[in-house]
């Protein structure tokens, strides 16, 4: 032990640091690279024209312009729901809390396009809602959803259960005290929320709006299904729009076009950091968890606007998706005559592909879940606590794959695994590995995110008492942290597995027989026209993923405090 | 000399039966086929089970997507140097010219094209259009009105009330934009009434529908098989044939040059073409390029329905420009 | 056991000097206090010997290994040193007895051994039957006496402990007081102790480092340092020192000398060598000062303050022909003087400044 000490323990530190920048180089800067390759070197002959071309086109900055008007927008949105949600629910002393947390993270199972249809219709004028209240508009009138008003709305409220768990996951490590302390000092509730509880949750805030802001920038189903008909381009859309144009330079455009989306996303991530970076969010207590304010004859109004708020995210549209999953065709209007099952019928019983993509869809999403948050706490590690330069650098590359269109992601996936691996000489492409490996690389922000805000509520004598005690890295991480930022990383696991799970637009592009996912067969059910086949898989979908959820209440006992956003 | 001159007949018609046998069995294709395909799953898982009856040696696997999806993934698979694909099945010609223009695809002149027309197949044999896919007007039951002709639809009567398909999403609507603008009484001034009268171009023939049927709006653009599937199971939709007539897609097969199965891919097209391939089609719903197998179940008897010929080459052509402008009229 | 040698230490964070040129060496079984207010570089210290951080220049050493230099930093978990922390640091997802068994567990200790020995460290912080509790539902001083056992239950041969008092109440921090010099005596473990309270350093260290802006002043036993102060800092921070300027009349070569302290003539001890006449500074204690009839040869002081402190008040004033210098003495009960009264207090003892330490 005389021999070399301390090299053993710094061995241990370089080799995950540098395990660590392999994993995210393979995973993120990679495929950007390819990209990249792809927009310089069209078909192997290298020329600027399509960077040149797309450049110049005044499309691509308007859309850019119509990219940062939504993001901006949606997440201001989303932040303002689902942070006044968070407080509220967390905070004060609601009734049926964990119901409504379940009911409130819920529509993060249902894809945007069909949120987006949900909303459409009920704002048209062939809405049950308006009719039933007698202010249906007459046939013709256009619809005020078809807007960049209408976008960032739906957007906002698609993406403010984002910003609701990782503000939530923030929002229990606050210790009671420091309240106490606020209110001992004379300050009313609302100025205790306002200048102590939400400065500290700074951390998480800047979390959910980097997430929220990443997501609505690469959102693709909403502005395709709002913003098209009124020829409002958003980046995603244009990309879209120039793959469909049969072009002949259309990968490189498009290549063009993703490296811009991605050149965006990092830069917010990079305020993002700028903003964490100068200031202290540790609380160094070990104290109880802070007590709910009384709301007293606030209580009933409160209550009745956050269950009206979650009517409108989420009965709205499962009430549409059941009503459409009841009728043989799409425009039946549902009566006891016309409801049959027939479509649960097919789904169920005689469609192996959807028994096969439930399968492979399920596992893929645990399993990406997994796999990223054990990549995302040391990288988070390192990234906070030990400032790694080079890390911090190399991770700015992990917005890029969730910011950009999933098509383009897949097309990446492509271009790098046609041909079999070097060296190892596995083929990835058309098997259910190629698809995994997007859902790493795409939702590893997604992951990240929230961790990153875990770290900087911790205060880090904690793991120095450990190292003190002489836990080198692994079990300190294993230990002592892992335990500590448990909450925040699942809070991001959770929206992996709920994102994962509905993903279609990568799994358009890489699928293959048996290895079919859920958005896959969704997809190929609605453009088949077979509405009721797809609104069955949807309503069964959800489904499950409540029971998975609710089976979650059973483990209460085994996790540490925090982790489940339902559960006190 | 006798016995030799039979001994040598023997043995020649031995041979040459030898010959005929063996290369009888060499022609049974088998092995694997790759597909990719834009049609919709259940029609393609039908199309393939009904080819692997006629040809039980050869596997098939399938890719299935949206147009789009189906030629990006190709166009990465191209640019990564190895494309999986030995048949391909899209909705519309435009797409297949643009892949004949590039090199992509492998002519079969032996295709058996009799009794299909010559405006559904390319003239270098490269891509064989499978079906006739009309677009016409669908209308909501419960609409007021019915507009007969394309030209009704830029009547006030009809303000605001009307979805179509956009072309910068959908190849089908493209070629029907190239088709109709050539023509002189519908041309560009029909689209600009159209903007005049505030239709809405949505994504894709699916969008339409979902929009028509549910009432959002009476009136849309949208093509033949959708609106009568819908119809057959209980849509409260109708599709009208306008007076002008119907632009229309073919669905064409076409063999990629890089395929690894020329055989097997020669054999999919012939099933395709065939009248066996070409019923199918029809009961499928769609009216086959053959139309001498007979019609879908929906086509009213008697009625011939005036196909608006597409000059696909120009319209690939033209389409970018055609894009543009269709994208300044409906732009804010 | 661990002798802790310190040479040349020096750290910087930007332009600020944490640490400038500290030398400073703790023997075997010593126990030694950091003394300084706050900002003065204690707690950088502790984390330099802990091996948290890395020095700009400098070398530390514990026993004969070089554990810390510009060129070789073995890390913490390698030290074998204890820490007690400011904030106890806890770990709140573990009991009382996972968090004093963890240095156990690190180490591959298994029951039943690691479990006698919990439970002798939770017996020897007078803990014994909270091994089940959560450090949330503890009281600041079990948490002390946790995070104290957790230290010790690994047997370290250097324990460092970072103002380990300084959140309890005023009689928990009398009984742990003698709670450490009872665990000192007994072990014989090398203790290193930060804090601010010279009170503290006083009672419980066999030598005190007086530290400010980086430096250590004087590094010396309690006694010493109330006694003969190196300098001005060390001579007001300890015991509440007076600095006077004087002037040095005739030095006696026996360790006293005679001062002239505003007019008056007074003897007062100095160094045995290198004190020459002329103008110094003092240092007098609150002891050396008392109050005599107007006439005597004394300082003439302007009461500013008669506060009461039980059994004896504190009578606080400025010099009157110089009032930037306060003074301040005790005086038995009953006292009669009022505020702004005139009082002449003589000088009985006093200690000359070591002039190269002046400034």
């Amino acid at each position: 032990m005389a021999n070399a000490p301390g090299v053993r323990g710094r061995f241990e530190d370089y080799a995950l640091l540098w395990l660590l920048t392999a994993v995210i180089a393979v995973l993120s800067a990679v495929p950007l690279a390819r990209l990249v390759l792809e927009a310089v070197r069209p078909g192997g002959v290298f020329s600027l024209d399509a960077i040149r071309r797309v450049l110049e086109s005044a499309t691509t900055w308007s859309a850019t312009g119509h990219s940062l008007v939504v993001a901006v927008g949606g997440t201001l949105l989303a932040v303002t729901i689902g942070g006044l949600v968070a407080l509220a629910v967390t905070l004060t002393d609601i009734r049926a809390r964990n119901a409504f947390v379940f009911v409130f993270v819920m529509p993060l199972l249902l894809a945007p396009q069909v949120v987006a249809l949900a909303w459409i219709q009920m704002f048209g004028p062939s809405s049950a809602l308006l009719k039933m209240l007698g202010i249906a508009p007459p046939l013709g009138t256009p619809n005020p959803l078809y807007s960049p008003g209408g976008i960032v709305l739906v957007l906002g409220v698609q993406y403010s259960p984002l910003v609701f768990l990782t503000l939530r996951a923030g929002l229990r490590a606050l210790p009671q005290e420091l309240i106490e302390a606020a209110l001992a000092g004379g300050a009313r509730p609302r100025t205790v929320v306002r200048s102590i509880v939400v400065p500290l949750m700074t951390p998480p805030l800047l979390a959910g709006v980097a997430l929220c802001f990443v997501s609505c920038l690469g959102n693709f189903g909403i502005p395709a299904l709002l913003g098209i008909p009124g020829n409002y381009l958003v980046l995603p859309t244009l990309i879209y729009q120039r793959l469909a144009g049969l072009g002949p330079d259309a990968l490189s455009q498009v290549a063009v076009l993703s490296v811009l989306i991605g050149l965006i996303a990092m830069v917010g991530i990079v305020v993002q950091d700028a903003m964490l970076a100068r200031r202290d969010f540790r609380t160094t207590t070990a104290a109880v968890e802070a007590r709910a304010f009384e709301l007293k004859r606030w209580r009933p109004f409160v209550e009745g606007a956050l269950w009206t708020l979650s009517f409108l995210t989420l009965m709205l549209p499962l009430v549409a998706l059941v009503t459409m999953s009841l009728v043989p065709a799409l425009g039946v209007p549902l009566t006891a005559k016309t409801a049959t099952l027939d479509s649960y019928r097919f789904v169920l019983f005689m469609h192996a592909a959807s028994h096969r993509a439930f399968v492979n869809s399920f596992s893929m999403a645990a399993v990406a879940a997994v796999m990223i948050v054990v990549i995302a706490v040391p990288l988070a590690y390192f990234l906070v606590w030990r400032r790694s330069r080079l890390l911090h650098a190399v991770s700015l590359v992990t917005e890029a794959p969730y910011a950009l269109p999933g098509v383009v992601v897949g097309i990446a996936a492509i271009l790098l695994f046609l041909k079999p691996l070097p060296i190892v000489g596995i083929t990835l492409y058309n098997t259910i590995w190629i698809i995994l490996f997007c859902y790493v690389a795409r939702f590893l922000a997604l992951g990240l995110r929230p961790v990153v805000s875990g770290y900087h509520q911790l205060d880090r004598t904690l793991e120095e008492a450990a190292q003190i005690a002489g836990a080198r890295l692994f079990r300190r991480l294993a230990t002592v942290i892992l335990p500590l930022v448990a909450p925040a990383a699942a809070a991001g696991a959770l929206l992996i597995f709920l994102t994962a799970f509905n993903e279609l637009t990568v799994s358009a592009l890489l699928w293959s027989t048996g290895a079919e996912t859920l958005g896959v067969v969704f997809f190929s059910f609605q453009q088949g026209g077979d509405t009721n086949y797809a609104s069955a898989l949807g309503v069964l979908t959800i489904c499950v993923s409540v029971l998975l959820m609710l089976s979650t209440i059973l483990l209460v006992g085994r996790l540490p405090r925090g982790v489940l956003p339902w559960r006190d | 000399m006798k016995t030799i001159a039979r001994r040598a007949a023997l043995v020649a018609f031995a041979f040459a039966a030898a010959l005929a046998a063996g290369v009888a069995g060499a022609a049974a294709p088998k092995g694997k086929l790759t597909l990719y395909t834009s049609q919709p799953e259940h029609d393609a898982s039908m199309t393939i089970a009904a080819f692997r009856k006629a040809y039980p040696d050869v596997e098939v696997e399938f890719f299935r997507s949206g147009t789009t999806e189906v030629m990006g993934k190709l166009a990465a698979e191209f640019a990564a140097g190895a494309p999986k694909a030995d048949v391909l099945l899209l909705a519309d010609a435009a797409t297949m010219e643009t892949l004949k223009k590039d090199g992509r695809l492998l002519a079969y002149p032996g295709a058996n094209v009799t009794g299909i027309d010559a405006g559904t197949y390319d003239a270098g044999h490269t891509y064989f259009g499978s079906k006739l896919v009309t677009t016409g007007i669908v209308v909501n039951t419960a609409a007021k009105s019915r507009p007969t002709s394309w030209a009704d639809l830029d009547k006030a009567e009809y303000k605001g009330q009307i979805a179509m398909p956009s072309p910068l999403y959908s190849g089908a609507a493209a070629i029907m934009l190239g088709t109709m603008t050539e023509r002189h009484d519908l041309g560009w001034p029909f689209f600009e009434k159209l903007k005049a009268n505030n239709a809405v171009a949505v994504r894709g023939n699916g969008a339409v529908l979902t929009t028509v049927a549910s009432g959002e709006k009476p009136y849309g653009i949208l093509v033949d098989f959708m609106a009568f599937n819908a119809k057959a199971k209980g849509s409260p939709v109708d599709f009208i044939f306008p007076k002008e007539g119907n632009p229309a897609v073919t669905e064409p097969v076409a063999i990629l040059k890089t395929t690894q199965n020329p055989d097997a891919a020669r054999a999919f097209v012939d099933f395709i073409l065939s009248d066996d391939g070409q019923k199918l089609a029809a009961s499928m719903g769609y009216i086959p390029a053959r139309q001498s197998v007979g019609m879908p179940s929906w086509y009213p008897a008697g009625v011939k329905i005036h196909v608006m010929p597409s000059n696909i080459p120009k319209i690939v052509e033209t389409n970018t420009g055609n894009l543009k402008r269709f994208s300044e009229i409906f732009g804010k | 056991m661990a002798r802790l040698t310190i040479t040349g230490l020096t750290k910087a964070f930007a332009a600020f000097r944490a640490l400038d040129d500290v030398t400073l060496e703790v023997g075997d079984g010593e126990f030694v206090a950091i003394l300084g207010p706050s900002g003065c570089g204690k707690t950088t210290l502790l984390r330099q010997v802990a091996g948290f951080d890395r020095p700009d220049a400098g070398r530390i050493e514990i026993g004969e290994r070089v554990v810390s230099s510009v060129a070789r930093h073995v890390p913490p978990e390698e030290r074998r040193i204890g820490i007690v922390f400011q904030s106890y640091a806890l770990w709140p997802h573990m009991s009382v007895a996972d968090n004093v068994a963890y240095g156990l567990t690190v180490t591959g200790v298994r029951d039943p051994e690691r479990a006698r020995r919990v439970k002798d460290a939770l017996a020897l912080v007078e803990l014994d039957g909270f091994a089940s509790r959560r450090p949330a539902n503890l009281s600041g001083g079990q948490r002390q006496r946790v995070a104290l056992a957790r230290c010790l239950v690994t047997e370290p041969s250097l324990v460092l402990l970072d103002e380990p008092l300084a959140n309890l109440d005023v009689h928990l921090r009398a009984s742990m007081e003698r709670e450490f010099a009872r665990f000192h005596a007994r072990t014989g473990t090398t203790m290193i102790y930060i804090t601010h309270d010279q009170a503290e350093a006083m009672a419980l260290a066999d030598r005190i480092a007086v530290m400010d802006k980086g430096r250590v002043l004087q590094y010396a036993t309690p006694s010493l340092l109330y006694r003969e102060p190196a300098d001005a800092t060390v001579a007001r921070f300890i015991g509440e020192g007076i600095v006077l300027p004087v002037t040095v009349a005739a030095v006696h070569g026996d360790g006293t000398c005679d001062i002239v302290a505003f007019g008056a003539t007074t003897r007062m001890r100095c160094a045995p060598r290198g004190v020459e006449r002329g103008p110094a500074s003092a240092c007098v204690r609150a002891a050396g000062l008392r109050i005599v009839e107007p006439g005597a040869p004394g300082v003439t002081m302007r009461t500013t303050g008669v506060i009461y402190q039980g059994g004896h008040f504190r009578i606080e004033g400025v010099v009157e022909s110089a009032p930037a210098i306060a003074l301040h003495l005790h005086v038995e009960e009953p006292c009669a003087l009022a505020e702004g009264s005139r009082v002449t207090v003589a000088v009985d003892d006093g200690w000359v400044i070591p002039a190269a330490a002046l400034g």
